[in-house]
């Protein structure tokens, strides 16, 4: 089984400390399901996904990775 | 903890308390035939409801924001989930009840057993979902 990583973390700090209830807000999810994601509990929709990239103007395989696990 | 999450925990402490008391009364009163107590059904309903909108009220009134806010993918994605596991319960139960009923149980058992197996398919979905919220999704 595969695994889908995520620099929402990173990347919200490095755009003004930007909180997850702000991140939320901009994507239309709620602050838990941005805590989800973040912590890879929880694989976003596509659409999800491409709205979080587009926040922070990053391509989408710069904010999401898929790993493969031995 | 979400506004959804809290929900399910309103509902299947409501359920499990008022429903609980409910068949507990109609186990400690024994077999009647024939004589299936529809008020007691009846003020059944109208606590759980009375207590389930005012506990969500309150949760409402110290979280407007959440509880404004519309479900989101996550949220729909757990609903449906917990859904799934409690209609394979209530399939599974209502196909159980039917097998007993060909042994010609009274009125009373039936219409009671048939509420049981409601009751218990929405206590599991609210379980469900309350379980699927503390993982994470």
């Amino acid at each position: 089984m595969g695994a889908i990583r995520n620099e929402i973390r990173r990347l919200r700090f490095e755009h003004g400390e930007m909180t997850q209830q702000e991140l939320a807000d901009r994507i239309n999810l709620t602050r838990q399901t941005v805590n989800a994601i973040e912590q890879g509990k929880y694989s976003p929709s596509l659409e999800a996904a491409f709205r979080i990239s587009a926040v922070f103007g990053k391509p989408l395989e710069s904010v999401f990775h898929y790993s493969h696990d031995e | 903890m979400s506004f959804r999450e809290k929900s399910a925990w309103i509902s299947l402490l409501s359920m499990s308390g008022i429903y609980g008391f409910y068949f507990w009364s109609v186990i400690h009163a024994g077999p009647q035939p024939g004589h299936f107590r529809f008020s007691g059904l009846l003020a059944t309903i109208i606590a759980l409801v009375v207590l389930q909108v005012v506990l969500t009220v309150a949760v409402a009134i110290f979280k407007p924001e959440e509880a404004k806010a519309p479900r989101d993918e996550r949220d729909k994605l757990i609903e449906l989930r917990a859904m799934r596991v409690a209609y394979a319960g209530l399939a599974t139960s209502v196909a159980l009840a039917c097998f007993f009923g060909a042994f010609d149980p009274p009125i009373v058992f039936n219409t009671n057993a048939l509420l049981f197996i409601l009751v218990t398919a929405e206590i599991m979905r609210s379980a469900c979902q309350i379980i699927q919220y503390r993982r994470g999704a």
